[in-house]
């Protein structure tokens, strides 16, 4: 498993390191910082602009640039921004940002995926199978950011109401400020009272992808032989379904999942912008993309990449957990 | 069914937990007086624009928005545009009036310093701010002792001296040759103590570096009513305070505070509607100023027009738009009161056509310098034009030339703009009642540098659709329309000019009298309508929107913004 998890790592150091070439190629080619100088009026005086090519570099060979920009990667210096602050300033902290939104999201919708797709399995076509398959199609097919208005009009204006204050936030991670002069648990309450519908809103619509997932692999399982020599050998029901099926059945889910964890760590990019949480997909979206800075759109890509590297990973690895059968050499 | 109804129930308790936490979290909150809309004194701003990086505002890194938003009421400026587009001085920074005198053919202005002005740490407000922000905006020539970082020089270029009077609360500043714009000089008065250096390269090396968003002003420093307390980069907030210094009246709130929320309206719709934001400033669009009118009367909201111009470009290096008669016949097949209704219209039924690029409908010095013919449809004329220029119709209408061919016009405009786009949609079967045949095209690249073919500045497009942000100021329009030297185009994307219109913008530039300045205006805007190589449409609507208890609240739809007037706020 050792030697598995180095030949991995090695390999996906090559992958990062074709990416983030191919996408500093597509950047340098299409993105142009001094783009929204040209039609400001006044107009800048010359020097202005050739002062700015000279810092940000654009004098320079394409290859010198990306072999700047790797060099510095390597010391650790993921280089500036357009506007002169470090990239790794904004890149970590807002990691962090995402990472505080979708964890609890993630944990609540493997939890329910789990417990979904089995009830699925196991009543396959009673009346809660078809409730919670059309539920979950129902989410599947709901574009996040109507669902994310639908929460904060309707869910967190009712809640609101309910308790006749404000309960549930739409905005932000905490009240603006709240943190000058507030500490302990007003301020924790507060942050909680604004992780809710992010939290909701990301859950519901992971689940309901991931339930199907569960359920199709629970079916596949259930109908196998060794569950029905399981039954023969007379274990009772619930210890068949949850020692031999459901065991078996998690090994396609953990893989969507370690996946799915990957790339919401890249960004979950509309629920960010909706719910104004200032983490890694916003940065791509606007202080990357629309700013045309390519350390930031490079920056992104390696830590969203080193995520999706590492669970990617992690799922290869819990695969020998769930099935001794498996032997990663 | 039993595992079912055990996993509903785990459900529902886990959420009505959370809910639970969080309505104890709310309730202690409100013990304390702390939520915004409770009557503290506290008010956020929600800021639809990009949060800044750096708030040194005559650097690239801080010419943003944002910063104006900050600054407006921390760091003093000579004057301030009124809502009404007026110029005002500052009469809480001077004791009157700035002079205007002509002493030996040169301009000479003299600012007399209110006795009381001091920055926040004490030290008063003197000629020696005036001097250095002067110097620290003069030149970008590093031979000359300037800085290439500056963005702007424009003003300070033609300083030749700013000294002290009488004493060092009176400014007396020279102007080398008489400067129209002078009182758009001295924006953002800048404290010396805090930067200046001896060496010309020191100061380069401080306003190049500016002030980093993680440090915030130098000192926290301020000369305004409000003081920047705190500022928090990773949730993009950034409080004001009441300046203890601030020797004029105001501010009335305890906090003001700036709250990045992204562009995206219909999450400033529903933070107003939440309580969460109690003053918004988004970009209007059409649903989002329906869904706050629907608030009303918890919320309060009002559209005005500001100095962002919608306008048509014509490239006068494309074979057909070469020739005058074809610009003309384009501009009489548009029904420019149509592009209005169907656009801007919709937001209110103040939108009118602008029929001057100089000065726009709202300002006092408008005047409507159009010819009869651009002011309705005229199609036949527009048809006849064509033919006196050699086009023939076929059989569908549309007009072709035996060497330049078919009349297709591209009207190219930047990606994902539906204003723009819609606006384009309308002139389409308008040009083609006249045998035009016009296409629209979403151009990534309209905005890029030269190295861009088919950007304005490669010159590589037909017709272009895209916005110039006026100002009250004067100057800024004649590197638009000044006759393109050689390769030098500066702005005159449609490439076009000439010598009249060049010795007009020369006396406009150089003179200081206002009345004077309309007149100019007024007749350059008329050549530029014989000319026919822009065509003017209409002004943008500004859209701003706050909680009915919060009083005060105004909109300055010039760059001054929103806060403009964010010290006399109060809250009920």
């Amino acid at each position: 498993m050792f030697f598995f998890t180095i030949r991995r790592l090695l390999a996906s150091v090559l992958v990062l390191l074709v990416s983030s070439f191919l996408v500093f190629a597509l950047c340098a080619a299409s993105f142009d910082p001094l783009e929204r100088y040209y039609t400001q009026n006044p107009r800048p005086p010359e020097s202005f602009f050739n002062n700015l090519r000279e810092t940000l570099g654009l004098n320079d060979n394409f290859f010198v640039r990306y072999w700047r920009w790797l060099s510095g990667v390597l010391t650790g210096d993921f280089g500036e921004t357009i506007n002169g602050t470090p990239v790794v300033d904004q890149l970590f902290p807002r990691m962090l940002v995402t990472g505080r939104m979708i964890i609890g999201a993630i944990v609540i919708a493997v939890l329910l995926a789990i417990i979904v797709g089995v009830i699925g399995a196991v009543r396959q076509y009673k009346a809660s199978d078809y409730t919670f398959t059309f539920i979950a199609y129902i989410l599947i097919a709901l574009p996040t950011f109507w669902f994310a208005a639908l929460l904060k009009e309707y869910v967190a204006g009712g809640v609101n109401d309910l308790f006749g204050q404000q309960v549930l936030y739409t905005l932000g991670e905490e009240t603006p400020g709240l943190s000058l002069y507030a500490s302990g648990w007003e301020l924790w309450s507060d942050r909680l009272g604004h992780l809710v519908l992010p939290t909701i809103s990301l859950a519901a619509l992971s689940f309901a992808a991931w339930s199907r997932f569960q359920r199709a692999a629970m079916l596949d399982v259930l109908g196998s032989d060794y569950i029905r020599l399981a039954r023969a050998k007379g274990l009772t029901y619930r210890r068949t379904v949850v020692k031999h099926g459901l065991r078996n059945a998690l090994i396609p889910l953990t893989t969507v999942v370690a996946l799915g964890i990957g790339t919401l760590f890249g960004g979950a990019v509309i629920t960010e912008t909706v719910f104004v949480w200032h983490g890694m997909g916003e940065y791509l979206i606007s202080n990357g993309i629309r700013q045309e800075d390519i350390n930031v759109v490079l920056g992104w890509l390696l830590v969203s990449a080193v995520f999706i590297v590492v669970f990617n990973l992690v799922a290869d690895l819990l695969y020998a957990v769930l099935d001794p059968r498996i032997r990663l050499s | 069914m039993k595992l079912s109804k055990r996993t509903s129930m785990l459900i529902a308790t886990g959420l009505t937990g959370a809910m639970a936490l969080s309505a104890c979290g709310g309730g202690s909150e409100d013990g304390d007086g702390g939520e915004a809309s409770g009557g503290s004194g506290r008010v956020v701003f929600g800021e639809s624009t990009d949060f800044p990086e750096n708030l040194y505002p005559n650097i690239a890194a801080g010419n943003a928005t944002s910063v104006a938003n900050v600054l407006i009421k921390v760091l003093p400026s000579a004057y301030q545009v009124q809502p009404d587009f007026t110029v005002e001085f500052n009469s809480d920074l001077f004791t009157g009036e700035p002079a205007l005198e002509e002493v030996d053919g040169q301009q000479v202005n003299t600012y007399e310093i209110n006795p009381d002005a001091v920055w926040s740490d004490g030290t008063p407000i003197t000629v020696e701010d005036f001097e250095f922000t002067w110097r620290a905006n003069r030149s970008g020539d590093p031979a000359d002792g300037g800085c290439p970082a500056v963005l702007s020089t424009t003003g300070y270029e033609l300083i030749a001296s700013v000294e002290p009077g009488e004493d060092e609360k009176t400014v007396v500043v020279t102007y080398e040759t008489p400067f129209a714009d002078w009182q758009g000089s001295f924006e953002n008065l800048l404290p010396a103590h805090l930067m200046d250096a001896d060496d010309p390269a020191a100061v380069c090396e401080t306003i190049t570096e500016g002030w980093p968003i993680a440090e915030g002003l130098p000192e926290g420093i301020s000369g305004g009513p409000w003081q920047v307390s705190n500022i928090d980069a990773g949730a993009q907030v950034i409080v004001l305070e009441p300046n203890p210094e601030w020797w004029g009246d105001g501010p009335e709130l305890e906090q003001l505070i700036i709250q990045n929320i992204g562009n995206d309206p219909t999450t400033a719709v529903q933070g107003l509607q939440s309580g969460e934001l109690d003053v918004i400033y988004p970009q209007p669009q059409l649903d989002l100023v329906e869904q706050i009118q629907a608030l009303e009367p918890n919320v309060e909201s009002e559209i005005n027009f500001g100095l962002t111009f919608e306008h048509l470009d014509l490239n006068t290096q494309d074979p057909h738009l070469a020739d005058p008669l074809v610009r003309q016949a384009l501009a009489y097949a548009l029904d420019r009161q149509e592009i209005v209704d169907q656009t801007v219209g919709q937001f209110s039924s103040d939108a009118q056509v602008l029929n001057n690029r100089i000065w726009l409908n709202t300002q006092p010095e408008y005047e409507d310098t159009a010819p009869e013919q651009v002011k309705s449809q005229n199609v036949e004329e527009a048809r006849a034009l064509l033919e006196q220029a050699g086009y023939t119709a076929g059989p569908d209408g549309l007009y072709t030339h035996p060497e330049r061919g078919p009349l297709d016009i591209q009207i190219d405009t930047t990606e994902n703009n539906p204003l723009r786009q819609t606006t384009i949609e309308v002139m389409i079967p308008q040009l083609a009642e006249a045998g035009i045949n016009a296409s629209f095209n979403a151009n990534p690249d309209i905005f890029a540098g030269a190295e861009a073919p088919t950007s304005l500045e490669g010159g590589g497009f037909q017709a272009a659709l895209f916005a110039w942000v006026g100002n009250p100021f004067i100057t800024s329009s004649q590197s638009i329309y000044q006759t393109p030297q050689g390769d030098n185009i500066q702005q005159n994307y449609s490439r076009i000019g000439n010598p009249e219109i060049d010795a007009l913008f020369a006396e406009l530039a150089t003179e200081p009298d206002r009345e004077r300045q309309a007149e100019l205006g007024n007749q350059i805007d008329g050549l530029l309508w014989e000319q026919m190589a822009t065509i003017p449409l209409y002004q943008k609507p500004t859209f701003i929107a706050h909680q009915a208890n919060v009083e005060g609240v105004q909109d300055n739809p010039t760059e001054a913004g929103p806060l403009w007037n964010s010290e006399t706020w109060t809250i009920e």
